[in-house]
């Protein structure tokens, strides 16, 4: 067996909070084990080398979005990328487009949620009162997978990240806004009509103000159907709007 | 200093926080939730497989109902629950499914007609029925005797986390995401709120509420390989048990998934097994019915990773240079049902082991899964000994699961004891004994112990790393207090934590700066961690008997006679080095379904002198009430519905089984 | 009553109605005159290329868009009107475009590091399509307005001295890897935007789009370039008889 690779990870270094703090790329060697992933290369450059080095892991298995950053240019999730699926120089910068907290840790959550405030992306049930003692309403099988389809975003920010229009307007919703407003659009549990969505995403800063660059379709770890989904929601947008 | 105020502080942002905070502010009370994380992160979104409720749409589901659901629970706790939650839990679990697909989860559906299933290895054509069409679905589970796990594919959590998290933001719950709660505010026996690190800024705020409840789930990261996440460390039950007066409830019940993938331990989940996925060893050869003939690869987790690691120490283990493991086979269910069910499963294969789960086997290994033990709560979800003080879900030993949790059963836990516990919470804080009156100086101490603790970590000349001393906290824990116990192993694994616990007053970090610290974040955390992994140790080393998910290879029996009881523990002192234990007995004479043998597992087990008198009386109950409504039997044998908040009482409607 | 189990869940807001139907309405106009304006494009091309197949050809389609054959005589004013036409739709595409331009320079310079830093291939075209455009809106205003006011000086000469003597094909030759540029990524674009010829597998539906692009792009820039040069060649051969029109053979050449 051939001698384990060493990997020089380049990580961008910055606290904006300290003013002292200048953005500066810091590298560190490591020694490739097998099955290594960035989430236990940069764990062990923080358990070994460097314990101040910030980044976000959570489930470290592709689920929960958390750890998504721009390795060597590209976002995407740092838990389940390997090692050996990159070059031996491999450069990690905290996803753009979000508030950076400190190195690779950027503040996802407060934009998700100003995000969901502002589309309304909750389901917004016809009755006020569910009795819950009483046998659910059916719903289409399939209808319910295609609807998961669409539930399986995580809001890693990876289309955000990848998206130029976003990266030029800090207003546009991005894909994982409209696929949300597709997903409720799709849900007849929803009382909310086209009409309805045309208010929260009928604009330059919504559906109209995408370009069609399919940087989200082509980015996100769970292979959103984005572009059938936006082109999509587009159609039904111009119809409610014009 | 910084004061928060609210009705209700939350400290953790998973399923079940978030479903308590949803609760009181319905009731028109304030909630805020603190969260480590953004909440759609918590581990919650990790279960995969399911959620049990008794809905029995589903063909291999009919027939079922709350009954069913308790005796399989209550079986596969090995008699160590609480029958009266137990029944409050399967009462509401309908209902929180429910409740859940009208708030937008994508349950996937039952569709009618035939459709073919693998059943014990074999294709099997089952019928569904056509007034079932376009119900909840179910699906097969461990130690369940009827199909009851109601699942979307298998992003279950996932798509649950996301359907509550959305609901409290449509209710306006607010979320203070990255801040950790460092200690728990209490005097007097009344627990009065947190003092609250900020992740980011390093600022400590004091949180003042009427009632505090815990929910930051369970403590995977005692452990080398666990399947949860990184931020599962138990820092909740450490809160409380830093207290000196609450107390934590069987923290050596600990649970072992069976296919945690090898060796990430990164879950893969039961229903690869429930939908008819096989275990297989070096040889290929399916080697569970040889074990189990009853129930097979679908006995209890525990008693499946009991006998994973069984048959890898008799050499039957396949070989990689990671050391020895087993063979999860779905290549058996076809890829269009893997594509459709078990798609997070086929992603993670594809991610990190490069296979195709149609097409290859999946190697696996038991790996720590679940703590089922944790704050000690009555049926409300109040600490039984710290006013104010409530948990819910897994961060509770409240007790649903005993010694063991079945499948399905915890993300069920997370809403139905949010709901429940919700209720609990908001009527407390509208009755008279939840007013607080406190004098803010109360909080400026509290505020005060923790700002020296941490000037004191960053100041420290001492010598020890805290990456290297959590390091060797999970070996001893793996080492020693693992799937199989025996008294030398649990010593030496206490004696491990002791010292380490001592050495852990000596940490130094190399960063010292406050903000976003992540080496002091270890420090502060290691020396709790400890704390838990000692109640964990302890609690284990004293139990001499093996019950669940707690296996002592020098005593093998369950012993019903001097072990029916719940492990309590303490921590007195700061200054003390151990927990301090104590035991909570369980009643035999007020339980609807006294102990007995599980219907898989070890036959073996000595009786309570109480049980044969027990059975004779809910036998002889049963039998004069044969005629009698099922739940008028149940009320007579073990009353409890007037423990459920008024509007969680209604008989859940279903299906009418086919005759 | 106590028993019942009733939850509460957030209802929606009557809210429709309110916004402006305006967004939606210019997003169609912008794919519709970029749509009409690319297919001119491809038309107008194949048109132009009838020099290949000699100067006869390439005069009877001229004099036909004078309207020649049916009304018996020219009437470049029809010619003027079309230029017009495309001219009109040519502006409102740049207007409505010009809204998706980087709105100041920091925007620029933004997207253009997001683009050489990511390397995807759909988004650099992107750019390209906004240099391509802005080139555009200058060369293709030079030559709509040199069709607008000399609009009776169409024809295998009068185009030849054009592109030659009047030393117009570096302009040409611009204009043709711009306009094929734009036009096609962006009826690729278009296609995408609005799922046209979607199949259930949106990553095929793409390949095979981008295909088909390519395909015709690669086609239109080698007719034009073998175009351009038909008419150097003309261009150079009546260089000597600069602003003589051409006529057929056949034709009676009516009295000067």
């Amino acid at each position: 067996m051939s001698a384990a690779r060493r990997i020089q990870v380049h990580v961008l270094r910055h606290n904006p909070r300290d003013p002292a703090s200048e953005p500066r790329l810091q590298s560190y060697e490591v020694e490739e084990a097998a099955g290594m992933t960035l989430f236990l290369a940069l764990t062990e450059i923080r358990e070994r080398r460097d314990p101040s080095l910030a980044f976000d892991f959570v489930c470290r298995a592709g689920i929960c979005g958390s750890c998504a950053m721009l390795v060597n240019g590209r976002p995407r999730l740092a838990c389940n990328t390997l090692t050996k699926d990159l070059p031996a120089d491999i450069t990690l910068l905290p996803l753009p487009g979000f508030e950076l907290i400190a190195d690779l840790s950027v503040d996802t959550g407060r934009w998700m949620r100003a995000l969901s405030e502002r589309l309304q992306a909750w389901l917004h049930a016809r009755e006020t009162e569910v009795d819950a003692a009483r046998i659910e309403e059916p719903m289409d099988p399939d209808l319910a997978d295609r609807i998961y389809e669409l539930d399986r975003c995580i809001e890693c920010g990876c289309c955000v990240a990848a998206c130029g229009t976003a990266q030029m307007r800090a207003d546009f919703v991005g894909a994982v806004g409209l696929n949300k407003i597709a997903r409720f659009s799709l849900d007849p549990r929803d009382a909310r009509g086209d009409g309805d969505f045309y208010e929260l995403v009928g604009d330059d800063d919504g559906v109209f103000g995408c370009m069609t660059l399919l940087a989200c379709h082509d980015v996100c770890p769970k292979q959103l159907p984005l572009q059938n989904q936006i082109a999509f929601l587009r159609r039904r947008m111009a119809r409610a709007g014009g | 200093m910084k004061i928060v105020y609210s009705d209700v502080l939350v400290i953790g942002g998973g399923l079940a926080g978030l479903r308590v905070a949803i609760g009181v502010r319905r009731r028109g009370l304030d909630a805020i939730v603190l969260s480590l994380v953004p909440p759609k992160r918590s581990h919650s979104a990790a279960a995969q497989g399911g959620m049990q409720a008794s809905l029995g749409n589903a063909i291999k589901g009919a027939g079922d109902n709350e009954d069913v659901h308790f005796e399989d629970t209550v079986r596969g706790s090995d008699w160590g629950a609480d029958q009266r939650v137990v029944r409050m839990f399967v009462e509401t679990a309908p209902k929180a499914v429910r409740e859940l697909a009208a708030w937008g989860v994508p349950w996937t559906r039952v569709r009618r007609g035939d459709r073919e299933v693998i059943i014990n290895g074999q294709r099997v054509t089952i019928t569904e029925r056509d007034e079932a069409h376009g119900l909840l679905a179910q699906r097969d589970f461990g130690g369940t005797r009827k199909w009851r796990t109601c699942y979307v594919s298998d992003g279950t959590g996932h798509a649950m986390l996301y359907a509550v998290g959305d609901q409290a933001i449509a209710q306006g719950v607010p979320v203070h995401e990255r801040k950790e709660a460092l200690s728990l505010i209490h005097e007097g026996g009344r627990c009065c709120g947190a003092v609250v690190r900020d992740l980011v800024t390093g600022e400590l705020i004091g949180y003042l509420a009427r009632a505090t409840v815990v929910a930051t789930g369970g403590a995977g990261r005692l452990y080398r390989v666990t399947t949860n996440a990184v931020i599962c460390e138990g820092i909740g039950a450490a809160l409380a048990l830093e207290t000196g007066i609450a107390t934590l409830g069987n923290m050596e019940a600990v649970q072992f998934h069976p296919t945690g993938i090898f060796p990430a331990g990164i879950l893969v989940t039961e229903g690869c097994r429930g939908d008819g996925g096989l275990l297989r060893d070096a040889t290929g050869h399916r080697f569970m019915p040889d074990y189990e003939p009853e129930k097979k690869e679908l006995a209890s987790r525990d008693v499946v990773s009991r006998r994973m690691a069984e048959h890898i120490r008799g050499g039957l283990g396949a070989q990689s240079r990671f050391g020895p493991h087993l063979w999860l086979d779905i290549t058996l269910l076809g890829r269009a049902h893997i594509d459709r069910n078990l798609r997070e499963v086929k992603e993670i294969c594809q991610s990190f082991l490069g296979i195709d789960p149609a097409e290859q086997w999946i190697p696996v290994h038991p790996a720590q899964h679940y703590t089922m033990g944790g704050i000690r709560t009555r049926h409300t979800g109040e600490s039984t000994t710290l006013r104010g003080l409530f948990a819910a879900g897994e961060a509770a030993c409240w007790d649903l699961h005993g010694f063991n949790r079945l499948g399905g059963n915890s993300v069920a836990e997370t809403v139905v004891a949010g709901t429940i516990v919700g209720e609990f919470v908001a009527d407390f804080c509208e009755s008279g004994v939840g007013d607080i009156d406190l004098p803010t100086a109360l909080v400026r101490d509290a505020v005060a112990v923790q700002r020296a603790a941490l000037d004191a970590l960053l100041a420290s000349r001492g010598t020890e790393s805290a990456d290297a001393i959590r390091v060797e906290m999970q070996q001893a824990m793996t080492d020693g207090v693992g799937i199989f116990r025996d008294a030398a192993g649990l010593e030496s694994a206490v004696g491990r934590l002791e010292a380490l616990l001592l050495r852990s007053r000596s940490i130094a970090v190399r960063e010292r700066a406050d903000g976003p610290n992540p080496e002091l974040v270890t420090a502060y955390r290691v020396q709790r961690m400890l704390k838990v992994a000692l109640a964990m140790a302890c609690g284990a080393l004293a139990r001499l008997e093996s019950r669940g998910a707690h296996f002592r290879e020098d005593f093998p029996r369950r012993d019903d006679a001097n072990w029916l009881k719940r492990t309590l523990a303490t921590w007195r002192n700061a200054a003390d080095t151990l927990p301090t234990l104590d035991y909570e007995p369980i009643d035999v004479d007020a339980m609807e379904l006294p102990p007995g043998w599980r219907g898989y597992g070890a036959r073996d087990y000595r009786d309570h002198p109480d049980t044969a008198r027990r059975t004779a009386e809910v036998q002889a109950l049963r039998d004069r009430m044969q005629a009698g409504d099922r739940r008028e039997v149940q009320a007579a044998l073990m009353p409890y519905r007037e423990l459920l908040p008024a509007r969680l009482q209604a008989s859940n409607d279903r299906l009418e089984a086919p005759a | 009553m106590s028993s019942s189990a009733r939850f509460d869940s957030a209802s929606a807001p009557g809210m429709a109605g309110r916004s402006s139907p305006w967004p939606a309405r210019l997003d169609l106009l912008q794919s519709g005159t970029g749509l009409l304006l690319a297919l001119f494009m491809w038309v107008h091309m194949l048109f132009v290329s009838s020099i290949l197949l000699g100067n006869d050809a390439m005069w009877v389609v001229a004099r036909f868009f004078e309207g020649y054959f049916i009304v018996g005589r020219r009437v470049p004013a029809l010619v003027a009107l079309t230029v017009a036409t495309v001219a009109a739709l040519f502006i409102g595409h740049a207007a409505l475009a010009l809204r998706k331009f980087p709105s100041d320079y920091h925007a620029f310079r933004t997207f253009r590091s997001h683009m050489k830093g990511f390397r995807h291939e759909d988004t650099s075209l992107w750019y390209w399509q906004v240099v391509s455009g802005f080139a555009l809106f200058f060369l293709a205003s030079l030559h709509l307005g040199t069709m607008l006011t000399r609009p009776g000086r169409i024809g295998p000469f009068e185009s030849g001295d054009r592109v030659w003597s009047d030393v117009m094909w570096p302009v040409y030759l611009v204009m043709l890897f711009a306009v094929e540029l734009h036009g096609g990524v962006g009826l690729y674009r278009l296609a995408l935007k609005w799922g046209w010829f979607a199949g259930p597998d949106p990553n095929v539906t793409r390949r095979r789009l981008r295909a088909v692009k390519w395909t015709l792009t690669v086609f239109f820039v080698v007719l034009g370039l073998a175009t351009l040069a038909a008419y150097v060649r003309v261009g150079i051969g009546h260089a000597d008889h600069y602003g003589v029109p051409y006529t057929p053979s056949w034709i009676e050449v009516p009295a000067p």
